[in-house]
């Protein structure tokens, strides 16, 4: 079996392809319905946490991946990619932060940003994984 | 960590995918044990001693 005919890896991407056209979705729905500087209301804040539910299904279907990926080894190269990720998040944010503090003339980084950086840290945690340990796995 | 995977494997003639079949496991991960990329947990090593029917250090060696 290779890795990507996984069971798992397959109810992964099946989940993960539907939250991604929702998180999209929604976002475009927001940007389109949403005025800038519109008062928080109860249609704003609403349309606003479509995308937030969308991003909790992505936690949830890389939850659900590494409860049910049962391949010791595709697991451990999965962790490690969300290891290097969250490392990679908290450094930058860590800094950015703590320079926000003291420097006031630094730029605030929006919140936002904070799941979309932990994504690229996954892409280079695969990277890491391939260069590093010369194995990348196929979880994307 | 050594390990004689790769010798036992072939005096059986089976393929890594063979291997990984029979073990419920990725190709891939028989790749990395084999080539000492990743050691494997007790409960799988011992699943793959039960295998080729000898004892884990038959298998597996310190460095």
């Amino acid at each position: 079996m290779r890795a990507k005919d996984h069971p798992a890896m397959r109810r992964y991407v099946r989940r993960f392809v539907p939250i991604t056209f929702a998180y999209v979705a929604s976002i475009a729905l927001a940007t389109f319905l949403v005025a800038d500087n519109a008062p928080a209301g109860v249609l704003t804040i609403g349309l606003a946490l479509l995308p937030g539910l969308a991003v909790l299904g992505w936690l949830w279907a890389m939850a659900r991946l590494l409860v049910e990926l049962d391949d010791e080894y595709l697991r451990m190269l999965e962790v490690r990619k969300m290891l290097v990720a969250t490392g990679l998040t908290l450094a930058i944010t860590s800094v950015w932060g703590i320079l926000e503090l003291f420097s006031p003339g630094i730029p605030r980084m929006p919140v936002f940003f904070v799941f979309p950086m932990w994504c690229v840290g996954l892409a280079i945690g695969q990277l890491v994984n391939r260069f590093g340990f010369g194995d990348a796995g196929d979880c994307g | 960590m050594k390990n004689r995977l790769k010798v036992l494997r072939a005096e059986r003639d089976w393929t890594q995918g063979d291997l990984a079949d029979a073990l419920g496991i990725s190709r891939q991960s028989v790749n990395a044990i084999e080539t000492g990329k990743y050691d494997p947990s007790l409960p799988l090593a011992f699943r793959i001693a039960d295998l080729f029917g000898v004892p884990i250090e038959a298998i597996f060696m310190r460095d």
